[in-house]
């Protein structure tokens, strides 16, 4: 967003007058719209000479988890600086980054647990100590049935509750309560983020790959934007050499981004074509035989059928004109120069969520696209990179005879839901949302947990969120903040920040590998925990009760703890009934104590993950540098002010696989047979129902996301909103004007899903049929200070359409109207 | 002793804004849309939909110039602004009366009120913060994604900044003024 103002002109205004009105610390509001506009307190420590502390962490304002050193003085982190060692991030740390601090310093934090006292979803709490607050988990409050009692109705049905979670390095701790307490309903941020790409590319070419963007010589980038969606090593790598320096960039995508500004070719296509765009390009590879023939012979299956599939269906780039609103000739050149520089040219493979139905296949088509030119697992292609080692920290099973299968429909046509064939792992959210609420589970679901996620926020159709939350009986939300998903909760578990834990080590692939952990910064403020301890505490509540539960209504456990005559030696002092106790108790110890998960604190987990692979050694750089792997201290070298080497030349992984896909087969797979008889087009083919259409008078909406913002979770973040105050519609200038609307204009956005406010920037950079704002605005709970009301939310007016394989969400389906209000 | 100057390779300039943040951060600036040191300054893309020119959007980011001739330190009554022994401009806050002629002189528009100090500050190249800890760095370069800016000691014929100076075409913003800036903008 381009607002920009004189400091001269600014001076005869405000900014004299704040001078006289002297320390009057906060925003100026650049729109003239004081009476929205919410100040909060922030601290900007200027740092000093004095001694500091420096600790090596790893961010979490956004998912890449780029590597960072806390400056601490007296005890308050002050700066948070890049930090070096990291390959992934090398040496460099976003907006986003930078304003970690903010977060841990938001006076808006959740600050103790909370239970809640008023109406469900209006936000009324009030704080109570952790015992009290795990005590109404476990028994409820007049306001709130326990756990307890609702396990006890379902009979000890496990699956009565179910587990969500965002994306975290502590999903996997609170993906381990799930498995210990036995349900199996698990929704994760999946059906909104990958899916489709990650399981397109995995059943394609056998996994979802990574790029090498410094050696690439062609890169084609269609609905990514790595200028404004940062992702680490991608953004820092590409944008180095575009412009004619090394890498020729070409930029497809229904806006003109900030890519497209730093890009050396724009397309501006239709929303929801790109399908047609790839198979036009895989039309001209075929038909002039510009594929890379020996690799098509040594790693293709079924490459004769994709070639007749794809000529006789006629998808020329003439055909595919029409449906993109491209130009025939920039798709002979695009197909010619991408195979003319192949291997090293990469069809960008994305990072996103659903966009349009037709995703999967999309995706699957920009696979078999790539392929053809052969740049795969190779320098300057995609690239599936090495891995360094972790030792395993074990979970409990229990084995619960009572609990209920995941609820997905089981026959010939179908393993998934009846909106889509496949379910996988992190499930179908929407569509467990939507049969939930038409009481179309096979048993009842009455209470969730709910884990660093903001379902309220993030899923389309926010309405219908709202319903699902409260017909669930008990809601226990663990978070950060008192987003609008926490206002629907009946128990408030307050975790501390990042920069106050440490987290579940992790180790990151690709071309240069490394283990990177998180180390705790400070102490946590005010009455939060990590997670770790969260679950500790809880699971020493819960358990043992639960037990009991299981015990009451589980006949083979019964049975398997009951003891018998039998079993009594002669010799034996014990009573029957002291055997049977004696039974249970071990069985108690050994299966079903929950604890066990969470008895050890995060740094010793980490400790035995690391040292069990790589010794001590890499214990002791992880905490002191917060990065590992092997020869790093021969490896790493400063080069220049800003550049690093991490391995040598011929010690990157760029190729690990031979060449070959990662697929069982090896082969590149073009043809899914096992998928026709799901009613699945086992090849990629153009549909006519895919074709971009606008009824007149409304507009296709299109979300995405921001270098200044991260979905919601930095929502209320002040040093953010000094950067960008709140989120705008595009719309185009010549439609605007039209209907007069101006920049700054309120207006409404409305769909089927519903209606949201957001000012208006009338703009050249998008098509007058389609519109857009960045995600992450607009939030209603009244306890965020800088988020509440600010803004528009785009899920309130996204439908909850569901795309057909994997059951993901398809954001870019919704068409609106909007009027000036 | 040192010469400091900046070399921005600014195609690299993605208009993120984590320089602002990082700045912000490091030298205790107030937060506002007018307290900046540093900012990136954009050109939409001229034409009409779809077709949009390229070359013309653009991110440019700047900062003070740090200029050797310096129209703020000119145009100062009372002293405030002078140079400090590595040739960077700094203002002294006692001796600012914020009569903001500096302001008005400055072509760069790089001046601004901090309301706790009462002062026209500036950027001071981390002089007081990272410089005085010994650092080689800024915060705005070190913490850049796509690693816009390079800076050092332009009178250190073996430094980085000096090599792509010598090597690498480049020019320096309003020349004509004879400001003789002290940041070089890489093409």
């Amino acid at each position: 967003m381009d607002v920009g103002i004189s400091r001269r002109r600014f001076l005869k205004g405000s900014a004299a007058l704040t001078v006289l009105g002297g320390g009057t610390i906060g925003l100026t509001p650049l729109l003239g719209n004081e009476e929205e506009h919410h100040e909060a307190a922030a601290i900007m420590t200027k740092t000093s000479t004095k001694e500091a502390k420096l600790v090596p962490t790893l961010c979490e304002m956004c998912v890449n988890k780029c590597a960072a050193i806390a400056r601490v003085e007296d005890g308050v982190v002050v700066k948070l600086d890049p930090n070096p060692l990291f390959p992934k991030s090398k040496n460099m740390l976003c907006p986003r980054g930078n304003a970690g601090i903010q977060a841990l310093y938001d006076t808006d934090r959740l600050k103790r647990p909370m239970i809640r006292t008023g109406e469900k979803g209006k936000g009324e709490f009030k704080e109570v100590s952790w015992e009290e607050a795990y005590d109404a988990i476990l028994n409820g409050t007049d306001k709130f049935p326990g756990m307890a009692k609702i396990l006890d109705e379902e009979e000890d049905n496990r699956s009565s509750f179910l587990f969500c979670a965002g994306e975290g390095m502590a999903e996997h701790t609170f993906k381990m309560f799930y498995e210990a307490f036995g349900s199996a309903n698990w929704l994760n941020h999946a059906s909104i983020c990958l899916q489709t790409v990650a399981s397109a590319y995995g059943v394609t070419m056998g996994a979802y790959p990574q790029v090498d963007f410094e050696n690439a010589e062609y890169v084609i980038m269609a609905g990514a934007n790595r200028a404004e969606a940062i992702v680490t090593p991608d953004t820092m790598d590409i944008f180095k050499r575009t412009k004619g320096r090394g890498t020729k960039l070409v930029c497809v995508d229904p806006r003109f981004t900030n890519t497209a500004a730093k890009a050396d070719k724009w397309l501006g296509i239709k929303p929801g074509t790109d399908l047609a765009f790839v198979l036009a390009l895989t039309y001209v590879t075929l038909d002039e035989e510009l594929y890379n023939k020996e690799y098509v012979a040594t790693h293709f299956n079924d490459f004769e059928l994709y070639r007749e599939h794809i000529l006789s269906k006629g998808y020329t780039p003439k055909w595919a004109a029409k449906i993109t609103g491209l130009k025939e000739s920039d798709i002979y050149e695009i197909a010619r120069e991408f195979m003319a520089h192949a291997p090293r040219a990469i069809y960008y493979p994305g990072r996103r969520s659903t966009f349009a139905k037709n995703d999967f296949q999309l995706r699957r088509a920009m696979a078999i696209f790539q392929a053809l030119g052969g740049g795969i697992d190779t320098k300057g292609g995609l690239v599936f990179g090495g891995k360094l080692a972790l030792g395993e920290h074990k979970g409990v099973v229990p084995m619960y005879y009572q609990a209920r299968e995941r609820a997905v429909n089981k026959n010939k046509q179908n393993d998934g839901y009846d909106h889509c064939v496949v379910v996988s792992g992190g499930g179908s959210w929407i569509a467990w949302r939507n049969r939930f609420l038409e009481n179309k589970m096979p048993y009842k679901v009455r209470g969730a947990f709910i884990y660093k996620h903001n379902p309220m926020q993030n899923m389309p159709n926010t309405e219908k969120t709202a319903q699902m939350l409260k017909k669930m009986e008990l809601v226990v939300a663990i978070d950060t903040m008192p987003s609008d998903t926490v206002m629907y909760a009946d128990v408030v578990l307050p975790e501390c920040t990042y920069l106050e834990r440490t987290d579940p080590v992790f180790s990151f692939g690709g071309v240069e590998p490394a283990i990177a952990q998180r180390n705790k910064v400070i102490e946590p403020m005010y009455d939060t925990k990590p997670l770790n301890e969260i679950l500790y505490g809880l699971t020493k509540k819960i358990s043992k009760p639960l037990f009991e539960i299981t015990k009451k209504h589980d006949m083979f456990l019964q049975d398997e703890i009951t003891a018998s005559e039998s079993e009594l030696d002669e010799n034996s002092t014990m009573t029957l009934a002291e055997l049977s106790k004696q039974k249970e108790e071990t069985m108690y110890a050994d299966e079903f104590d929950l604890t066990k998960v969470f008895e050890h604190s995060q740094e010793e987990v980490n400790e035995h993950m690391v040292a069990s692979k790589h010794g001590e050694e890499a214990v002791k750089k992880l905490k002191e540098h917060g990065i590992f792997y092997p020869n790093m201290d021969t490896y790493y070298k400063q080069l220049g002010e800003n550049e690093f080497q991490y391995y040598p030349e011929k010690e990157k992984s760029y190729s690990v696989n031979g060449g070959a896909p990662k697929t069982p087969t090896k082969k590149i797979e073009c043809n899914l047979a096992n998928l026709a008889s799901k009613g699945v087009d086992p090849m990629p083919t153009w549909r006519d129902e895919y074709n971009f259409k606008v009824p007149s008078g409304k507009f296709k909406l299109l979300t995405g996301r921001h270098a200044q913002f991260t979905q919601t979770g930095t929502s209320n973040n002040t040093a953010l909103h000094d950067l960008m105050h709140t989120n705008y519609i595009w719309i185009n200038e010549k439609v605007a004007k039209e209907q007069g609307i101006a920049f700054g204009d309120k207006v409404e956005v409305s769909s089927a899903s519903g209606k949201t406010i957001i000012r208006a920037y009338p703009t050249q950079k998008i098509a007058p049929d389609t519109v857009f704002f960045i995600h992450g605005f607009g939030e209603e709970s009244e306890r965020l200070t800088m988020a509440y009301k600010n803004g528009g939310c785009d899920n309130a007016v996204i439908e909850d359409n569901i795309e057909p394989v994997y059951g993901a969400a398809a954001m870019h389906e919704t068409n609106v109207e909007i009027r000036k209000v | 002793m040192a010469n400091y100057v900046m070399v921005l390779d600014y195609k690299n300039c993605i208009n993120c804004k984590a320089c602002e943040i990082a700045c912000k951060e490091e030298n205790g600036i107030l937060l506002g849309a007018d307290k900046h040191r540093i900012w990136v300054g954009s050109n939409n893309p001229k034409g009409e939909w779809p077709n949009l020119d390229i070359v013309s959007a653009s991110f440019l980011p700047s900062q003070c110039q740090q200029c050797e001739n310096a129209p703020c330190e000119d145009v100062c009554p009372t002293h405030a602004t002078y140079y400090d022994e590595n040739g960077v401009v700094q203002v002294d806050s006692d001796k600012c009366i914020l009569c903001s002629y500096c302001m008005v002189a400055c072509p760069y528009d790089a001046r601004y009120v901090d309301d706790r100090t009462t002062t026209v500050d500036k950027c001071t190249f981390c002089s007081d913060t990272r410089l005085a800890r010994g650092e080689v760095t800024t915060a705005c370069q070190n913490t850049c994604p796509t690693k816009v800016r390079t800076f050092g000691d332009i009178d250190d014929p073996d430094s980085e900044v000096s090599e792509l100076l010598r090597t690498r075409e480049h020019f320096s913003l309003k020349s004509n003024l004879g400001t003789k800036p002290k940041l070089f903008y890489l093409t």
